[in-house]
């Protein structure tokens, strides 16, 4: 009984043992450091942002999307003549290989 | 310069405004940290990611609620993410070592002493924040805000966006939960 008096205290006096503790104070010369750390971070940025831009992979990726663009451009511009054939265009096929064989028949007719 | 005032001027990116957001807000944001990490070095860069992040999301804030109750917000939720990475690295470190590792010898910390406890109850202290440690996230969250922060329990709720009833129930678990954690541990060395 008396142990577990005895731990009882010992635990509400962990418990309680920060109630008068003071805030702890950051380290001095924060804001000097947080100038330093964030002018750090936009140099790197800039320094990784060249790094990336001087990759030979990055110079071939660019070099075929202009090219691709361009061949867009073109092909957008001077579009193909329609190869489609049209049911007007097999008619006139049709009366001028008929008109042929006209022809032939004239040549073939018998005296 | 009042605070409304100072957050405009921060706003539109005074230099001179930060500086005085910074050295105004700096223990709050150290302390809160360090009750959360558990180490002076940690807390010191978690201080300076969130004056980092408050000076380049200031103009996402909109007033809607306190500027201090924003700032925990941060600090919490930056607090919170280096626990959890650290508990990865250490997972990872326990993993390495079952397969052999380089020879690096793994750290185990000491037992953390809160700079702002005074000399007789440092060791009472030291025991409490290792059971802290086993707390769940939002009872530890909720108890830190209470005992080193002295935050009222309205202000918590704010904090952390729950009803007071809720923060009420969270600190009495977390004060339930200490109190087995910190018996068993008398309990186990003879105290």
């Amino acid at each position: 009984m008396n142990n577990n008096d005895h731990i009882n205290k010992l635990t509400e006096a962990a418990l309680s043992s920060l109630d008068n503790a003071e805030r702890a104070t950051a380290k001095p010369y924060l804001f000097t450091r947080l100038n330093a750390r964030m002018q750090n971070a936009n140099e790197s940025n800039w320094d990784n942002a060249l790094r990336f831009i001087s990759k030979p992979a990055f110079a071939f990726v660019s070099l075929c999307l202009v090219v691709a663009i361009n061949a867009m451009v073109i092909t957008y511009n001077y579009p193909e003549k329609a190869t489609t054939v049209t049911e007007e265009q097999y008619a006139s096929v049709d009366e001028y290989s008929s008109s042929v064989t006209v022809l032939n028949d004239i040549e073939n007719i018998e005296p | 310069m009042n605070q409304p005032e100072l957050i405009v001027q921060l706003q539109q990116g005074d230099e001179q405004a930060f500086k005085k957001l910074v050295d105004e807000w700096q223990d709050m944001v150290y302390n809160t940290a360090i009750g959360i990490v558990q180490n002076e070095d940690d807390a010191d860069d978690i201080t300076q990611d969130v004056f980092i992040q408050v000076y380049q999301s200031v103009s996402s804030f909109k007033g809607e609620s306190k500027f201090s109750t924003w700032l925990y917000r941060i600090v919490i939720s930056k607090a919170l993410d280096h626990v959890k990475r650290k508990k990865r690295k250490k997972r990872f470190a326990f993993v390495q070592s079952l397969f052999g590792n380089d020879g690096e010898e793994i750290v185990h910390p000491e037992e953390f002493n809160h700079p702002g406890v005074v000399m007789e109850n440092k060791e009472r202290a030291a025991e409490l924040f290792k059971a802290m440690e086993l707390l769940p996230d939002n009872q530890r969250i909720a108890f830190t805000l209470h005992k080193l922060e002295a935050q009222k329990h309205q202000d918590i709720a704010e904090i952390m966006n729950l009803s007071l009833t809720a923060v009420e129930s969270l600190i009495a678990r977390a004060k339930g939960n200490l109190r087995k954690t910190l018996t068993a541990y008398y309990i186990k060395n003879n105290f």
